[in-house]
């Protein structure tokens, strides 16, 4: 079947996988995209976030069978053509990551969330993020996502020229 | 006498053996320019260091990088004495040479009392066992990152090999302009004079092999442009792009993947098996029957296409599972017993004496006012974020490769020759990023395992990964424990006794057991982590002793970051507080009277508790606890405010103070007190681990809750200033976080919790 991954279509031999598959599986054994992490396969703590169409979802529950036509977007995709997502700039600012594993599902997560709301507050941001870090780095992401918000927040539409 | 009685011990120090060996001085420590594998345009100017031809630095990285953020401390330290940019330095692994072994995390293994470690005032015995110690380390050359001494560890040799090599360059530059040394200048590694000449060190490195360094002198202070300044860390970057290469994203040609089944009781193992159906299942390719390998029991490995089809051939597995030989496990019985012992123990006054001082008994039996109180902690699982892996290739001529998270190369690659049955040079170890360590890396099961199963794919490289729930039960646990405690006050309510009755099992030896058993001897020395925190407290305290019955539970265990301090701070601290209690005093004052003598420790208190505004009463509600501990050369103080509103606990506030000697890298100082405090709270709220019936009841994540980023509280972190030298950061901002949660429960509810995890109950 085909798949549309980070706006390409990628082909997954029909032979080589199944239906039941797990998305984090063909991701990262199948396709060679290692970004997105396994980390307890019960959908517990998000290692594993990509979107799909948009939302946030842990992809070591999501079947293959579930993914025809839905746009599929991993951590390999996050960065625009145009350079990196404000958030992946928020990330390195505040210096975020310790070992690391979880921030693959981090990022994902968290753009998730500022595409859906653009001035998440403190509990927006408890809510959303939901993911586990064994590092700490709780408190920087917090941080993070605020000043990515910040950052992303449209520009007020400029004065309307006068008559 | 066995070299790990020498280790383990110090004490022994066996004379006339050591006698005239010499501590390899640092000079011999900066290794040959040989010890690197020739490289297309770069040169080697000692075993630390190469230059390349544009200039950048390449540093031997002799640690691994599992998010305490050694790889840039230590690449600050180059950077510092080549006078170039931290982008300039670029890492390569380093090779198993004594240079890169570790000395420190050993000399941290000595059953020595903090008064005799005090910098600037050791005694002579701890001097010796140091010297004789370090100078073991360095022959056996293991290199471990552990025990918080990474940074320790490099600051005299990695420094050093930097600045030699600075001078060699200078050298060439001084030579070829015919200018003085003293003359030229370096900034951003290039070297000029103020008449005019410029070169970059990349121009200067040809020559440089052959130019002697003449004498070389470290920088002061007051010249550093790197050490203690921000830094970005190296590894960011490709940790925000999914780029950063994990053990289990090693992609190698022709790759398989394995799953690992061990008995669901732990030290069962596998009877009768009928792979038919798992054979039959899509993608599986072969099982593989494991013997116990290096502490792991035996086990079954599923090969397969992918890591999912090998699960699914996992599932389809029919084995009758063999009970281990002594029965199952039970970890309700074995705390008991713990109990048991521990009270017995001060009844007889038993147990392996690691402190005494005074008479205690005496002054037990004098003291007018008695306070006895028993601590308990369970059984704790690392549950790294990566669960274990490792990937294993045997080439046709016999050559062994392994790409590991591992905190143990050395040991790594020991373990897969042991297997694999080749000499350990035969053995080529790939160190990737740790998605989390914690210790439980520092063994090497899953090393072995993988090398077996690869012995079996015919050449093809084979990625042996546990599932979430195999890693939670087939853990190395940090120990359970229990501890009796009691104090005793003379007449004038002074606190005049201490004494600590302990048990729980020795984990140095079972861990030396699994991943050093060349050098295990059949008798146990003593293990100093299951009484560190409790024997070698700062507070002046007259009459003291700490005693220790080591048990053997049959529970495989291991260290678990902060090991012997992450339970015994939470005994120590939280009983000191109950003795301010009895005493009617305030908290912080009771500490600093009894720190008269320790003005060090008195500073960092003092400093956590004007930071968190110790003296300024709170609303109704809320409530602080301190706790002050002292692990890995590392002070740290902290202060940790609660409230309990709508039957809710809600930890606000935890600010922790440090006197962690000169402060390399600031932000990971701060990261690393966040993210002591953050898993010393899942551990003090929720972390346990529970065996039934031979079987750990929490496999994952829902049953073993962490800290989420809704509960994380503020977090701050202060330094005291200071001159001497680098201590531990990875580990000592955890013990004191359960004591000092536990202290402001009790300030708030008049609960005094002692056992972890904390349950408080709320009505």
């Amino acid at each position: 079947m085909d798949l549309s991954i980070n706006g390409q279509t990628r082909a997954v031999d029909d032979a080589q996988v199944d239906p039941r598959m797990p998305l984090l599986w063909v991701l990262r054994d199948v396709l060679q995209m290692t970004g997105t992490k396994y980390g307890c396969g019960v959908a517990a703590c998000g290692a594993c976030t990509v979107h799909v169409d948009g939302a946030a979802t842990r992809s070591c529950v999501t079947p293959l069978s579930s993914l025809q036509r839905k746009a599929i977007r991993t951590i390999e995709g996050l960065a625009g053509a145009t350079g990196p997502h404000p958030l992946q700039q928020a990330w390195i600012e505040h210096q975020v990551p310790q070992c690391g594993y979880c921030q693959s599902g981090m990022l994902m997560a968290a753009a998730a969330l500022l595409e859906a709301n653009r001035e998440p507050s403190d509990a927006d941001i408890d809510a959303a993020m939901t993911n586990l870090c064994r590092c700490g780095t709780y408190p920087r992401i917090r941080a993070a996502i605020k000043a990515a918000a910040r950052q992303m927040a449209p520009r007020r539409p400029p004065a309307a020229p006068r008559p | 006498m066995k070299r790990r009685s020498l280790l383990l011990s110090g004490l022994g120090v066996g004379g006339a053996l050591l006698v005239g060996w010499g501590l390899m001085p640092p000079r011999s420590r900066l290794g040959s320019a040989g010890l690197w594998l020739p490289a297309e345009g770069e040169v080697a100017l000692n075993g630390w260091i190469k230059v390349a031809r544009d200039g950048a630095i390449v540093l031997a990285m002799n640690r691994s990088e599992m998010g305490q953020g050694v790889h840039t401390a230590l690449a600050m330290l180059a950077a510092e004495e080549l006078d170039v940019p931290l982008p300039r330095v670029r890492l390569q692994q380093a090779g198993h040479d004594a240079i890169f072994g570790s000395a420190e995390s050993f000399v941290g293994f000595l059953p020595f009392h903090a008064d005799a470690r005090e910098p600037g005032q050791e005694t002579g015995a701890f001097r010796a066992a140091r010297w004789v110690t370090l100078k073991l380390a360095r022959e056996l050359g293991i290199s471990i990152t552990g025990g918080s001494a990474s940074v320790a560890d490099a600051w005299e040799p990695l420094r050093l090999a930097a600045a030699t090599a600075r001078a060699r360059l200078l050298g060439v530059a001084s030579l070829r302009w015919r200018l003085p040394v003293a003359e030229l200048e370096v900034r951003d590694g290039i070297v000029s004079h103020a008449s005019g000449p410029r070169a970059h060190y990349g121009e200067l490195v040809e020559q440089a092999t052959l130019s002697p360094p003449g004498d070389v002198i470290l920088k002061p202070r007051s010249a550093t442009r790197v050490i203690g300044r921000p830094a970005q860390r190296i590894d960011v970057p490709d940790k925000c792009n999914g780029r950063a290469l994990y053990g289990l994203d090693v992609r190698l040609p022709d790759l398989l993947y394995a799953s690992i089944v061990h008995a669901p009781m732990i030290g069962g193992s596998p009877g009768a098996v009928d792979v038919s159906a798992a054979l039959q299942s899509p993608g599986v390719e072969r099982v593989v029957r494991l013997p116990p390998l290096a502490g792991a029991d035996a086990a079954l490995a599923v090969v397969a296409r992918t890591t999912w089809h090998a699960r699914e051939g996992a599932r389809a597995l029919r084995v009758q599972w063999r009970a281990p030989p002594g029965g199952p496990l039970d970890s309700k019985r074995i705390e008991a017993s713990l109990e048991g012992a521990a009270r017995k123990a001060a009844e007889e006054r038993g147990g392996f004496t690691f402190h005494s001082r005074g008479d205690s008994a005496a002054a037990m039996t004098d003291a007018a006012r008695k306070v006895e109180a028993l601590y308990r902690a369970p059984y704790l699982a690392h549950a790294t974020m990566e669960p274990m892996n490792c990937t294993a290739r045997i080439h046709a001529d016999r050559r062994v490769e392994v790409w590991v998270p591992t905190q143990v190369p050395g040991l790594a690659r020991d373990a897969a020759a042991r297997v694999a049955g080749v000499k350990p040079d035969a053995v080529t170890v790939h160190v990737t990023y740790l998605g989390g360590g914690f210790g439980r890396r520092l063994e090497v099961d899953f090393v072995a395992q993988a090398v077996r199963v690869a012995q079996e794919t015919g050449g093809r490289p084979v990625q042996l990964a546990w599932s979430r729930e195999e890693d939670f039960m087939h853990d190395f646990y940090r120990p359970a424990g229990a501890a009796l405690l009691r104090a005793g006050f003379d007449a004038r309510g002074r606190l005049q006794a201490f004494e600590a009755h302990s048990a729980g099992d020795a984990l140095e030896p079972r861990w030396m057991e699994r991943v050093l058993p060349a050098l295990t001897g059949p008798i146990d020395p003593p293990d100093k982590t299951t009484v560190e925190g409790l024997y070698d407290l700062p507070y002046a305290i007259e009459h003291q002793r700490i005693a220790h019955v080591a048990t053997t539970s049959g529970v495989p265990i291991g260290n678990w970051r902060s090991v012997g301090h992450s339970h015994n701070a939470f005994f120590s601290e939280s009983f000191i507080d109950e003795l301010a209690f009895a005493a009617l005093k305030d908290p912080l004052k009771f500490r600093l009277e009894l720190l008269a003598d320790k003005p060090r420790h008195a500073a960092v208190l003092q400093l956590a508790a004007q930071k968190a505004g110790w003296s300024q009463a709170l609303p109704k509600g809320r409530a602080r606890g301190v706790a002050l501990h002292e692990s890995f050369g590392t002070i740290c103080a902290q202060v940790i405010e609660v409230s309990a509103a709508d039957k809710q606990l809600r930890v606000l506030r935890v600010v922790t103070a440090l006197d962690c000697g000169t402060v390399v890298h600031p932000q990971g100082v701060a990261q690393q007190v966040e993210s002591s405090v953050v898993m010393g709270l899942s551990a003090a709220l929720y972390g346990r681990i529970d065996i039934e019936g031979g079987v750990v009841k929490q496999q994952n994540f829902p049953q073993a809750p962490l800290l989420t980023l809704a509960q994380t509280p503020a977090i701050e972190t202060h330094t005291v200033p200071s001159a001497m030298p680098p201590t531990g950061m990875g580990e000592p901002a955890l013990p004191p976080v359960a004591p000092a949660l536990a202290n402001a429960l009790f300030a708030l509810t008049g609960q005094r919790l002692r056992e972890l995890p904390l349950q408080l109950s709320l009505t």
